[in-house]
C-alpha cells in the first residue's frame, strides 16, 4: 500500500489556521467535538501561577497550560483521510485540512515547566538532524585526512 | 435564552407575590446596582451576574450591634449529596441575646420546612428590620467544577476537605468584617469530633459545639441552613449553561442521584468527548458510571496517591523480557519513553 498526502503551496496557504490542544489524557474515540463551548468557553488566565499560565478542566480533571509555539523551521499540519481504506493493502490518501503556528499544552494538576516530557522531547529534532542530514564530499575528505592525522600521531 | 430568562422571572413573580401577602410596605429596593442581596427577589440576579464554573462568596451588611455585643455564629450546608449544581455553605450570626428574633423569623420552629417557607424566612431576614439590625449571614457557593476539580486533583481533596475550608472560610471573612464571635454552633461533616478539634485549632477562643442535626437543634444554625439551601435552589433556577444549552430548571429536576428526572437528564446530555456541561459534579459515581456507559473512554495520569512506592529494582526485570526461545525483548530506551516518542507504524 502507498500513503499519499496531498498538499501543495495552494493547499498550505488555503488550509485554515487551527485552534489546537495537546491534552494529556488518551481518549478511546474518533469524531467530531464540540470544542468551542465545551472547553475554549472555561479558559481561564491563572496569573498566581505565573504569567501567561492558564486553568481549564476536562471531564472534572483540573488542567493547567500555557500557549506554545511549534518549534522554529517547523510548522504543524493537520492531515485528514476523507475516505476509508477499503482493506489493510488499499492506497491511502491524506488531505490537508489545517495548519497551526501555535497551541496551548495542557498538564494534569501541574504548573507547565521544562520538566514536562513535550519540553524534554523538543531537542529531538536538533538530535534527528544530527542523525539524518547528508554528509557531502567535502566533509567526508576532511575526517579521512583527520584519521590519517590521528594515524600518524600514534605510530 | 430569553425563554429562560422570561420563565425565571415568572417564578420570581410567584415567590414575590405570596410574599407580598404577608408584607405591609412595599418593596422598592434597586437591587441591581448596589450588588448587595437586600431582598429574596435580588438573589437570583445576584447569583446570576456570577461566573458559575468558579465559587462566589457573599457576605451581608454586618449589623452594629454584632460588632459591639458578644455574638452565636452557625454553620450549615446545602446540596452536599446532589451530582448536579454546586454546594452552597451557610453561616448565619446574632448577638446571643437575640433568640427572639429567631423564634420570631420562624428558625426554632422544630418541622420541616417547606422550600416556600424557607423563601419567606430568608426574605424576612433581609427585609424585616427587627431581623436586619441584629442578624447577619454570608454563604459561599461552590460550583460544581470547583468540586470535580479538588476531588480529581493528583493530590486528592475530599468533600470534606472541601466543605470544612469553606466553613472555616466565611469564619474568617466573618471575623474580618468586625463580627464579635463568641460562639459557633456547626453541622457536622464526617466526624463529630474530628471537625471540632481542627475548628478549635484555627479558632481557640471561641466555645465550639459541633453536632449532628445542628440544624434542628440550635435556630442559629437553622438560619444559616436556610439561607444556604435558598441560595443554592436560587441557584439552580438561575443556571446558564456556558455549554449553549437551554434547559430550563424543571429539565434536571432535583439534582439528586436518587431523582428520575435527574437521571434522564445525565443520559440525554451526555457529550462524547466532554461528558457532561459543568452542572455535573463529575467525580460523582452516578456521573462516572454513566459516561463508563455512553462517552468514550478517557484516561489521565495517576493521582499521586496510587503510584506504586519505590523498592528498588525487582530481581524479575532481568526475567521478564525473555520468551520461550530465549530471545531477549528489547525496552524502548528511556529517551524516548519518558518523551513520549514512539515510532508510529499504524494510524
Amino acid at each position: 500500500m502507498s500513503i499519499t498526502l496531498d498538499f501543495n503551496g495552494k493547499n498550505f496557504a488555503k488550509g485554515k489556521n487551527l485552534d489546537v490542544h495537546y491534552l494529556p489524557a488518551k481518549i478511546d474515540g474518533d469524531g467530531e467535538a464540540n470544542v468551542k463551548n465545551y472547553f475554549n468557553n472555561y479558559t481561564r488566565e491563572a496569573t498566581e501561577f505565573g504569567t501567561g499560565i492558564l486553568t481549564n478542566a476536562l471531564r472534572g480533571f483540573p488542567l493547567m497550560g500555557e500557549k506554545l509555539k511549534v518549534p522554529e523551521g517547523y510548522c504543524g499540519l493537520v492531515l485528514q483521510e476523507t475516505e476509508k481504506p477499503i482493506s489493510d493493502t488499499s492506497d491511502r490518501k491524506l488531505r490537508l485540512t489545517g495548519v497551526f503556528q501555535d497551541f496551548t499544552y495542557w498538564n494534569y494538576d501541574k504548573v507547565p515547566s521544562n520538566g514536562d516530557p513535550y519540553r524534554q522531547a523538543l531537542p529531538l529534532p536538533d538530535v534527528a538532524q544530527a542523525l539524518s542530514q547528508p554528509i557531502s564530499e567535502e566533509d567526508l575528505e576532511k575526517e579521512i585526512a583527520r584519521n590519517k592525522e590521528n594515524v600518524k600521531e600514534s605510530t | 435564552m430569553s425563554d429562560q430568562e422570561d420563565v425565571v422571572v415568572k417564578k420570581e413573580k410567584k415567590c414575590i407575590e405570596n410574599i407580598d401577602e404577608n408584607d405591609e410596605e412595599p418593596d422598592d429596593v434597586d437591587f441591581k446596582d448596589s450588588g448587595k442581596i437586600s431582598s429574596l427577589k435580588a438573589l437570583g440576579p445576584f447569583i446570576a451576574g456570577k461566573e458559575n464554573s468558579r465559587n462566589t462568596v457573599y457576605l451581608s451588611d454586618v449589623p452594629d450591634i454584632c460588632k459591639d455585643k458578644p455574638c452565636m455564629l452557625g454553620v450549615d450546608e446545602a446540596g452536599r449529596g446532589p451530582v448536579l449544581g454546586p454546594m452552597v455553605y451557610g453561616i448565619s450570626y446574632c448577638p446571643l441575646e437575640s433568640n427572639k428574633a429567631l423564634e420570631d423569623l420562624g428558625c426554632a420552629d422544630s418541622k420541616q420546612l417547606t422550600e416556600g417557607k424557607r423563601d419567606i424566612i430568608f426574605n424576612d431576614i433581609n427585609t424585616k428590620e427587627y431581623a436586619t439590625s441584629c442578624v447577619g449571614w454570608a454563604v459561599e457557593i461552590i460550583s460544581p467544577n470547583t468540586i470535580s476539580t479538588s476531588m480529581y486533583r493528583r493530590s486528592k481533596c475530599s468533600l470534606n476537605e472541601v466543605s470544612m475550608d469553606s466553613a472555616m472560610g466565611l469564619i474568617q471573612q466573618a471575623i474580618d468584617a468586625g463580627v464579635n464571635i463568641a460562639e459557633v454552633y456547626v453541622d457536622t461533616v464526617g466526624p463529630p469530633e474530628k471537625y471540632q478539634e481542627k475548628l478549635l485549632k484555627r479558632f481557640p477562643s471561641f466555645k465550639i459545639t459541633v453536632a449532628k442535626k445542628a440544624d434542628s437543634t440550635y435556630p442559629i444554625v437553622s438560619a444559616a441552613s436556610i439561607c444556604a439551601k435558598v441560595t443554592r435552589d436560587h441557584a439552580l433556577k438561575v443556571w446558564s449553561f456556558p455549554e449553549g444549552l437551554v434547559i430550563k430548571d424543571n429539565e434536571f429536576g432535583s439534582g439528586y442521584p436518587g431523582d428520575p428526572v435527574t437521571r434522564r437528564f445525565l443520559t440525554e446530555y451526555i457529550d462524547l468527548v466532554f461528558g457532561f456541561p459543568r452542572l455535573v459534579r463529575f467525580s460523582w459515581s452516578t456521573a462516572e458510571n454513566a459516561l463508563a456507559d455512553k462517552a468514550y473512554d478517557m484516561e489521565f495520569d495517576e493521582p499521586d496517591s496510587e503510584k506504586p512506592k519505590y523498592a528498588g529494582t525487582k530481581l524479575t526485570k532481568f526475567f521478564k523480557g525473555t520468551t520461550k526461545s530465549g530471545e531477549i525483548i528489547r525496552e524502548e530506551c528511556r529517551f524516548f519513553k519518558q518523551r513520549h516518542l514512539e515510532s508510529v507504524m499504524e494510524f
